[in-house]
């Protein structure tokens, strides 16, 4: 089926690199020609199990034999593919016009990665790799059932990364399954080169403030989520996995909840819940105390905050947004900053700043704790993801109560309650105390 | 599903500029106001305005813990009514006066005198922003000069005056605390009447004292306590947990500190427009001061002499309560509590048959020990 | 019976104790409040479960699909159109008194609209959403403010300044007749059940609801009307009760935390209670918006092939609650709620001759069915 014509278009569609060795090799009535980009193969594998035992075999049948025999072996189909299996490591080998596919991808980034985003003490300390085979493998080899499957596809129309959906048959909900793999279908993007991008490509909507696929670099999360029927979607190159569908809660657990005790884990969670709540609330309530309704804290309190207010230029609101602002940017920088610099830049900007600010009397004693209190409470948000849109609620929470008041600030929560139950990740609600009996007898039916 | 949730956001991204176009307009910062710690309401000395109002104002300063000295600006003013004063302050204050702090409200003896505490009462709980938990007590001389006068010592943010109210500072047997809404309660029940410490300051103007009552009734002179008859009361209305009570009795004196008290009281009816006032007191407690030795195997002794000190003193503390006409522990409310009202007495009835009751009370003492040492 | 039954029933009651309930009952404090809180008892117990148990017969069914099978158009659409009336005027008047308190109590600066605007859009949108939706909102917002609620009715009965006394006084005017206004006014705290019309949607299975069910409620409804008249009683005496305007929020100031960065209970109360009643106004106007839906079709209507048809009521319901929170002053706020109670318990009995006739109607379809 592949004629010396399908060489001639391989041959010509790499006309502009250089990298595709044609190599032919004939010994004793044997004849072979092999294809391949050098960069990216393993030419040590390629030079022990293929040309060795070429000159080693008796017969070229016996050779043809021996390849269909190697655990590399590949069929071939089309000459697309052909392509396609080139540029992703393989070698072709053409003897007799048969054409012999052989993955011999020479990968340097196999190697597993520590745990740099979800540190934890109990627990793995190794994250995924940025190899897909490799995470594939760690996969697998932490979820020991038959009904694993592994779905690959092939995205982004230039860069052609493979992704990989994994999940259990027994235990995935069917429509999410069907819902995922139509929206994967739909993506037409040039390059997809990110796990996470696929949040944005899949939910459907242009504009969305909370992430509806929780993004992990844990291998026991993978496996906790795949075993709670969840899908998870890993691009190549890519040392995250991201799981679907994700609800709120989700997100406001870490995997050493289920290492620790449980009253350490409720005291955690306790704590978490607190600080998400602080970091939501109280810039907002910063504003609408001191600028709506100054008698609701206890005297003495109101007075501190009257008098830490005294020579503050700024109206309350405007206080809160300048200090937030900076704060704002000392996290981005530090993010962005090289790992040596960014304590530095955490100094100048907390310690420093902080106190320059209220001896000037740019902001009161007060702003400076509240707004550090922010900034801390909102790290104990365990998935950085939500941390991030959390970051933007808060804005829309500061600019309600300067209009409303603290009842607006009241209400606003509320709304942002409803709003998460409005929500869908995947068919699924968002935000629910319990998964309702109805759906759970389906699913213990299910498993 | 998914429409609605896009018009949802639709709808919060057109209510955005509504936001920046309404911002600041009730906007005001706290620094702009100015809290009224305590009101004080006398007298005044001009006929067409009877009523005198003062302020105490907090000042804010930036740090409290470096300020030394507590601050606090004065507002005097009297009005033909109590919200006309108001009024001309506001018109005379930079800041916005908020009431919402008020602890303390210190109205002048010779207000009370005048039976004025009605009207008093009544603008005070029309305002929305006066706490019902704002403590009310009577001034004596005036209400103005206790609020203006700052012990030393006194931290600020915080008056010393209400220290003695709130009981997470001093609980004396000597104070009663009436919060505002006790006092409109039983101010308009009948069957009880409202009692309101007394506010001294001391001749030497350095500290307040705190240890007599006034007994306050609708339409009848106010009737003053001393300060044996005020830690009666408080010990009879569970006002305090403490109270010493000094037995001086054939040579012997000892004082009997009382660290738990009960007390019962109800009415019992005995036909006809007869009534009889029981009073059950039980006195727990040890020997905390003594003028000669005491052996504690004496302890059922010192138990009588209690019993029979205290239940002279009590019986006193009601028979004058029942001639004058006040009934501060509400025997009225009791008797109403369990009669059905198409078979009660009407109110002058009442009144009549109470002067005429009789008081069967009793002590149980139950000293429990003679201190630490014997 | 579900969880989220005893939510919708548990929500009407809780609310109305900021609403003019109270301040109804309070007013015939000696003209037979008691006894009218025992009939309403009676009653109201009699009533929910007559209700439960016709819906619980058709699992899954909303009463305008029940009328469209059963009765004729000419009853059926000006029917549905009464009830989305009646819904949307029980959450307008948990709405209005809300801004009322918070015009009084918390921003006294702030003008009228604005307030009145904050509640209504942060409910308007909840209103569109599913009927499962709204159930998980309620309990989220319900988790979240009962314990404090909770603990401000610990508060009020461990307080030392309630005095029972009082309390004894009221309940002895019990050998009054009961009072017409004062039963419709606690017959009102029964009629969540009637939320059912809209909200049967969701439970799809048929339940449980048997003499233990019924004693629940019981209970929960004694609980909150004895708290709901009694403890203001205990805090403001008797004699003069009538006088108070909220005399729940009189009450709640009468509290006092001595050590929470919050000294007040009223502030808590109020902002917590505004929890209860956003909730109570979303369940109101949710079920008020599909009784529209169903009167107008408004599913099927279609503007360049999107459906836009539910957001028609939008506009009216905010118009509609802005106009009134600037016509109503309190006294006839009162007044009318007053005028609405008394009409509900001719109409919410009546109905359930409706359901009679429902049923056998039903009952006819589905034997010819089996024919």
């Amino acid at each position: 089926m592949f004629s010396l014509e399908a060489v001639k278009w391989i041959n010509d569609q790499f006309k502009q690199t250089n990298e595709l060795t044609e190599k032919t090799l004939e010994y004793e009535q044997k004849y072979m020609q092999l294809f391949y980009l050098k960069p990216l193969i393993d030419r040590e594998m390629l030079q022990n199990s293929v040309i060795k035992p070429f000159f080693e075999m008796a017969s070229e049948n016996q050779f043809k034999l021996y390849l269909h025999a190697l655990p590399q072996f590949q069929e071939a189909t089309t000459k697309e593919q052909v392509m396609r299996e080139i540029m992703n490591g393989s070698v072709v080998a053409v003897i007799q016009n048969e054409w012999y596919l052989l993955d011999f991808k020479l990968s340097t980034n196999d190697k597993v990665n520590n745990t740099s985003v979800e540190t934890t003490i109990h627990g793995s300390q190794l994250a995924l790799s940025d190899n897909l085979a490799t995470n594939i493998n760690v996969i697998r080899s932490y979820y020991h059932q038959p009904s694993l499957c592994v779905e690959y596809v092939v995205k982004g129309e230039v860069n052609q990364h493979k992704v990989a959906i994994i999940y259990d048959k027994e235990k995935v909900k069917n429509g999410v399954l069907d819902t995922i793999r139509e929206r994967l279908q739909n993506v037409d993007k040039q390059v997809v080169s990110s796990t996470t991008q696929l949040n944005n490509f899949l939910n459907n909507k242009r504009l969305s403030l909370f992430p509806q696929m929780i993004m992990t670099e844990r291998p026991d999360r993978i496996v906790y989520n795949i075993a709670g029927g969840k899908v998870i979607l890993v691009v190549d190159g890519n040392p995250q996995a991201v799981a679907t569908p994700a609800v709120f809660f989700d997100y406001m657990s870490t995997m050493e909840d289920n290492y620790h005790t449980l009253i350490i884990s409720i005291f955690l969670k306790f704590l978490r819940y607190a600080g998400l709540m602080i970091s939501i609330l109280l810039p907002g309530l910063y504003v609408g105390v001191t600028s709506f309704s100054p008698e609701v804290f206890r005297t003495e309190l109101a007075l501190t905050i009257a008098g830490s207010r005294v020579g503050v230029p700024f109206s309350s609101f405007i206080e809160v947004l300048f200090m937030l602002f900076f704060m704002e940017l000392l996290l981005e920088a530090s993010i962005r900053l090289p790992k040596a610099i960014s304590a530095t830049a955490t100094t100048v900007g907390g310690l420093i700043l902080g106190t320059a600010v209220t001896e000037a009397s740019l902001a009161s004693n007060i702003m400076v704790i509240i707004v550090s209190a922010v900034a801390i409470s909102t790290f104990v948000i365990p998935v950085n993801e939500m941390a991030f849109s959390i970051r933007v609620v808060r804005l829309l929470f500061i600019f309600v109560t300067t209009i409303f008041g603290l009842a607006g600030l009241t209400l606003g929560l509320y709304v942002l309650i409803m709003y998460l139950v409005n929500l869908d990740s995947f068919g699924e609600p968002y935000l629910q105390l319990y998964t309702s009996p109805k759906n759970r007898s389906k699913w213990e039916r299910k498993t | 599903m998914l429409n609605k949730q896009i018009k949802n956001r639709l709808g919060f991204l057109l209510l955005l500029p509504l936001f920046i176009l309404l911002s600041g307009c009730e906007f005001k910062d706290i620094d702009k106001d100015v809290f009224v710690a305590m009101i004080a309401i006398d007298q005044s000395d001009e006929a067409d305005k009877p009523y005198k109002i003062t302020l105490k104002l907090y000042e804010p300063s930036s740090s409290f813990k470096d300020a030394p000295q507590p601050t606090y600006s004065y507002l005097t003013q009297a009005g033909e009514t109590l919200s006309e004063a108001i009024r001309l302050m506001e018109a005379y204050s930079d800041k916005e006066l908020q009431f919402g702090h008020t602890k303390l409200i210190v109205i002048g003896e010779d207000l009370v005198q005048a039976d004025k505490s009605k009207e008093i009462l009544d603008f005070l709980l029309r305002r929305p922003d006066i706490q019902m938990i704002a403590w009310i007590a009577v001034g004596r001389p005036s209400a103005e000069k206790i609020i203006k006068m700052v012990p030393q010592g006194e931290t600020s943010a915080y008056p010393e005056l209400f220290n003695y109210f709130d009981h997470t500072g001093t609980e004396s047997q000597y104070i009663v605390t009436t919060y505002l809404f006790n006092f409109r309660r039983d101010m308009k029940a009948w069957g009880i009447d409202p009692v309101l410490p007394i506010i001294r300051i001391n001749e030497k103007d350095s500290h307040f004292e705190i240890d007599k009552s006034l007994i306050v009734r609708d339409s009848m002179e106010p009737h003053e306590f001393d300060p044996l008859n005020t830690s009666l009361y408080t010990m009879l209305t569970k006002g305090t947990d403490r109270a010493d009570l000094a037995i001086n009795e054939d040579d012997e004196y000892f004082i009997a500190r009382i660290d738990r008290l009960k007390t019962k009281h109800s009415v019992t009816i005995k036909g006809g427009n007869k009534i009889e006032l029981d009073i059950k007191i039980k006195l727990y407690g040890y020997i905390s001061e003594s003028k000669k030795n005491l052996d504690s195997k004496d302890l059922p002794f010192y138990n009588k002499l209690l019993k029979a000190e205290s239940e002279e003193k009590f019986t006193k503390f009601f028979t004058d309560m029942k001639e004058l006409g006040f009934d501060p522990l509400g025997f009225g409310l009791d008797y109403r509590s369990r009669t059905l009202h198409n078979r009660r007495m009407s109110k002058e009835e009442w009144e009549e048959a109470y002067r005429n009751a009789k008081i069967n009370l009793s002590v149980t003492p139950q000293l429990k020990s003679t201190g630490s040492i014997q | 019976m579900s969880r989220y039954y005893y939510y919708l029933i548990l929500i009407n009651m809780v609310a109305n104790i900021i609403a003019s309930v109270p301040a109804i009952l309070l007013h015939s404090h000696k003209d037979g409040a008691v006894s009218a809180m025992i009939l309403a008892i009676f009653v109201g117990t009699f009533l929910v479960t007559v209700y439960t148990r016709f819906f619980n017969a058709f699992p899954g069914r909303t009463l305008p699909e029940l009328l469209q099978k059963t009765t004729a158009p000419w009853f059926y659409r000006p029917f549905v159109f009464f009830l989305a009336v009646m819904w949307f005027i029980a959450g307008v008047i948990t709405l209005i008194t809300f801004v009322f308190l918070l015009i009084r109590y918390l921003t006294p600066e702030m003008s009228i609209n604005l307030i009145s605007l904050t509640l209504i859009l942060s409910v308007i949108f909840g209103c569109l959403m599913k009927t499962e939706r709204v159930f998980y909102t309620v309990e989220i917002i319900l988790l979240i403010t009962i314990p404090l609620i909770l603990f401000i009715f610990f508060k009020a009965y461990n307080n030392d300044h309630l005095e029972w006394d009082y309390v004894k006084d009221a309940a002895l005017y019990v050998n009054k007749w009961p009072n017409i206004d004062a039963f419709s006014a606690c017959f009102f705290l029964f009629l969540g059940v009637a939320n059912l019309t809209i909200f049967n949607r969701f439970f799809t299975e048929k339940q449980k609801f048997g003499w233990k069910q019924i004693f629940i409620i019981a209970v929960i409804a004694m609980a909150t009307l004895f708290t709901t008249y009694f403890i203001p009683i205990g805090f403001n005496g008797l004699e003069n009760i009538g006088e108070l305007v909220y005399p729940w929020i009189s009450t709640s100031d009468s509290l006092r935390m001595e050590y929470f960065i919050i000294e007040r209970v009223l502030f808590v109360f109020l902002l917590f209670y505004l929890g209860i009643a956003f909730l109570s106004i979303l369940i109101h106007w949710h079920a008020s918006m599909e009784f529209l839906k169903f009167v107008f079709n408004l599913e099927k209507i279609k503007y360049k092939g999107k459906k836009f048809g539910k957001f028609i009521p939008v506009p009216f319901f905010i118009g509609i609650s802005l106009i009134l929170v600037q016509l109503l002053n309190e006294y006839r706020l009162f007044l009318y709620t007053h005028y609405f109670y008394n009409a509900l318990i001719v109409i919410f009995p009546s109905m359930c001759f409706l359901f009679l006739f429902i049923k056998r109607r039903m009952k006819y379809a589905e034997q010819a069915n089996q024919k």
